[in-house]
């Protein structure tokens, strides 16, 4: 029953002479939530960006259900499987939260080139269908009632929930989430953790996350990645990883 | 010829479907090309050489000559759609002024620098107007689709639209492509109304004026793109002063604009019913505005 | 034969190499294509000839204040045209944009007031042509090379070893920390667009001796624009390379093939260059982190 979605081993990956991450090696199974944590410029974000496909790994391999994702495009990996968040909110800031979704939902838009110039035949019904899922999509994050103002003017957390529901569009089977608890407090933090188990659940997810804020990580997190100067120094159940001293040690510095 | 006010009109026309072209190309997708004259060119030496050699009906040499130009930008978007900004500004300069050379050079199928002449006059009121509407009906369901939706991502964040599946690098050249054949087929228009083309009506400052239209008309609005187009090419008849003033005129108020209010004359906005009816209502109610509160089309 | 050619083109290769400096180093500072950059050389050509035939002022006076004056005008269009973008932070293309508007208005405004036709510059220099070993180098030609060699010996000893060089390295990097540093970056970035001018300027004048005064001479800018992208956009030596390069393909293509398909060649030559080398010769390559 364990089937794994994601697979990577050794990655490498150099930027000159520096080198961000090194011998990095991960199985996720499917639907587990599993979170990548260390201290800043620890190479979590590069991790991602290798694996949609904007970096390329120096070294290693990464697959994806079976099939191999380096040298692929970014766009290529999307259409795969496998949505993403990003640390600084890469929403389209001029367009309405409505239309951020429905341009996730291209793939459904079928019709033809003719279609699209004349807006005759299938072209009504096929866009009133994605407007539709679109709808949904908002309703199921709980932004149904602000569907045509703009991006750039919500309030942060709503922002990262249109991300993710933009995200969702794209129906990922692995969705990867760039600290989508950044700049929250604690009651916001809940907020998002029972959010996140929620999707976990209606859409079938699997998570992959990255993230500071220990408590949301705890919670909700089958396993753990802990990453510094881009070697892993712990993988295990929160549990483990909570009480292993290298994990302290590079958090909080050396018992003295 | 037709009559004065005709052929003003006339003029107008045809710049529109040019400048609609460049609208969605930098407008909406923020490509900046200096090379869209050479597709003008090259549609209306096409059209013209179909017409006059193998006297083709108007309709035919117009797709012959969006086909060519098509074609091209295809081959062209391919080489060049990687580069970055400048890179790819400097690259379609390079083949505006090349197509140029190359036509001025072709003496025995173009008639070279001393240009073509002998083209039908096909272009009249009648064909201008059905032409507009036509390529301002395709534009608009085009940017009204999942194309232009794909344009616009591409537009507002490259690296999100990869991110959602979009395949940018596919859909650029798309837009490149369709402003080639939006240039071309004005072009196939202005040498059946001209009768005579000569290879500089196409040059550098065709295509740098088709870009500044657009910026001025407001990017990411196809009325502000048209609008702006009326007013440049009508403005400076209207004037009816020295063609060095008129331009001197211009330029100082492109920089006036550019510095004063870039969002150009309408902004993001388009013209539609519902907009103006938020704006109506905004200028009764007594609440704030929240700038930034735009109607998204 | 062939050494004639390549004097040739690098000695118009040095001329545009001034221009492509100029041009380089608002690259770099700002990143924006400087559109007028060729319109501020021609009325640098047309002020050295008014100094010179009008005034009769020597040569080399003449030289120094049309220098000047393209320097001044240089630095008044961004305080007029491209401070208030900057401090928008609108997009780099507006600044582009509106270097596009002003290059209409400075070519229309010289066409209003002195009128279309070309002016030839009176002769100053002697037109002598030395021979250095069996290749002739018309006097011109020697002065305004040795001018740009000393000029941009000058401009790297600026740029490299001095503290204004430093600080305008600085605000190109970051001009936000540069500012935060204690840096008058508005200072600096007028200082820049002076030394820019009076390069433009000076090629202006050297252009307008070698060919004749018209308001359109700003199309040579074109080349510079070229040799800069072909170098690397904000790369100042790269453009320097550039330019040679282009100074002496041109003489080349023009002597063996054809004059007509001069331009051709240099275009195509340069979509080679940036299939290979995306970013130009020594350009940096900037990637967007996610």
């Amino acid at each position: 029953m364990t089937e794994a979605i994601l697979s990577i081993q050794d990655l490498q990956k150099n930027f000159g002479g520096v080198v961000a991450t090194r011998d990095f090696c991960l199985e996720i199974e499917k639907n587990q939530i599993v979170g990548l944590i260390g201290p800043n410029g620890a190479g979590k974000t590069t991790i991602f960006n290798i694996i949609t496909g904007i970096y390329t790994p120096s070294a290693g391999t990464v697959k994806f259900l079976g099939n191999d994702l380096v040298g692929k495009k970014p766009f290529q990996i999307a259409q795969a499987g496998i949505a993403r968040t990003f640390q600084n909110i890469r929403l389209f800031q001029k367009l309405s939260v409505l239309d951020n979704v429905i341009m996730a939902s291209h793939k459904d838009c079928t019709y033809s080139v003719f279609g699209a110039m004349t807006h005759l035949g299938a072209f009504r019904k096929n866009e009133k269908e994605v407007r539709e899922r679109s709808m949904q999509l908002l309703e199921m994050v709980g932004l149904q009632d602000i569907t045509d103002r703009i991006a750039g003017g919500l309030p942060y957390g709503h922002q990262r929930r249109l991300e993710i529901a933009r995200a969702l569009a794209i129906r990922p089977k692995l969705l990867l989430l760039d600290e989508p608890a950044a700049g929250m407090n604690a009651e916001e933090s809940e907020d998002l953790c029972s959010f996140v188990f929620d999707l976990h659940k209606k859409f079938d997810l699997t998570i992959f996350l990255i993230e500071h804020h220990m408590d949301v990580v705890m919670k909700l997190c089958d396993e753990i990645t802990v990453l510094n100067f881009g070697q892993t120094i712990c993988q295990g159940t929160p549990q483990q990883v909570i009480a292993d001293p290298h994990v302290i040690e590079a958090y909080l510095g050396e018992e003295k | 010829m037709a009559g004065y006010y005709e052929g003003l009109l006339i003029l107008v026309g045809i710049n529109i479907i040019a400048v609609i072209g460049v609208s969605i190309l930098t407008g909406f997708t923020r490509l900046f090309s200096f090379g869209n004259g050479g597709f003008m060119a090259i549609g209306a030496y096409t059209g013209a050489i179909l017409s006059t050699k193998l006297h083709t009906p108007l309709a035919v040499s117009i797709l012959g000559g969006m086909l060519m130009a098509g074609f091209v930008a295809f081959l062209l978007g391919k080489i060049t759609l990687g580069l970055k900004g400048d890179y790819f500004l400097i690259a379609t300069l390079g083949f505006g002024e090349s197509v140029r050379v190359i036509i001025e050079n072709l003496q025995g199928v173009t008639g070279g620098a001393r240009g073509y002449s002998g083209i039908p006059m096909k272009t009249d009121l009648f064909v201008i107007v059905i032409s507009v509407a036509l390529a301002i009906f395709i534009a608009w369901n085009i940017l009204h689709s999942k194309i232009g939706r794909n344009f616009m991502a591409i537009r507002e964040q490259e690296i999100a639209a990869d991110a959602i599946g979009i395949d940018t690098a596919k859909y650029k050249n798309i837009a490149f492509v369709i402003s080639a054949m939006f240039a071309a087929w004005a072009g196939v228009l202005f040498a059946h109304y001209f009768t005579f083309i000569v290879p500089i009506m196409f040059n550098l400052a065709k295509s740098s004026e088709m870009t500044i239209t657009v910026v001025i008309g407001g990017l990411g609005s196809l009325t502000g793109s048209i609008v702006a187009t009326t007013l440049l090419t009508l403005l400076p008849e209207l004037a009816r002063a020295a063609a060095e003033y008129r331009m001197l005129a211009y330029g100082v108020a492109v920089v006036l604009i550019i510095t004063l209010r870039p969002s150009g004359l309408m902004g993001y906005k388009e013209f539609s019913a519902r907009a103006i009816y938020y704006w109506v209502r905004d200028l009764f109610s007594r609440k704030a505005v929240k700038s930034g509160e735009e109607v998204s089309s | 034969m062939i050494w004639q050619q390549i004097v040739n083109g690098i000695s118009v290769g040095s001329i545009y190499a001034l221009m492509a400096t100029g041009y380089a180093l608002i690259y770099s500072l700002l990143g924006f294509s400087n559109w007028a950059h060729g319109d501020i050389a021609m009325v640098g050509a047309y002020l050295g000839f008014m100094f010179i035939a009008s005034m009769n002022l020597p040569w080399w006076a003449a030289l120094i204040l049309a220098l000047l004056g393209a320097g001044l005008l240089s630095v008044i269009s961004e305080r007029l045209a491209y401070r208030k973008i900057r401090k928008n932070n609108s997009p780099t293309m507006f600044l582009m944009i509106a270097a596009m508007g002003l290059s209409v208005a400075l070519q229309n405004f010289i066409l209003v007031t002195v009128g279309s036709k070309f002016k030839t510059y009176p002769q100053v220099l002697p037109v002598k042509a030395i021979n250095i070993g069996g290749v002739y180098i018309g006097l011109l030609d020697l002065i305004s090379f040795l001018a740009s060699v000393i000029v941009i010996i000058f401009l790297y000893y600026l740029i490299e070893r001095t503290k204004f060089g430093l600080a305008v390295k600085a605000a190109a990097a970051n001009m936000q920390v540069a500012s935060l540093l204690g840096i008058n970056v508005d200072r600096y970035i007028s200082l820049v667009f002076l030394l820019a001018g009076s390069l433009a300027g000076l090629s202006g004048v050297f252009l307008g001796m070698k060919y004749t005064v018209y308001p359109q001479l700003g199309n040579f800018a074109l080349k510079a624009f070229i040799a800069s992208v072909f170098g690397g956009l904000g790369s100042v030596p790269g453009a320097i390379v550039g330019a040679l390069f282009i100074g002496l393909m041109e003489v080349f293509v023009a002597g063996y093939i054809s004059a007509g398909l001069r331009d051709l060649f240099t275009f195509s030559l340069l979509v080679a260059v940036l299939v290979i080398r995306p970013t130009g010769l020594f350009g940096k390559d900037i990637q967007d982190k996610a």
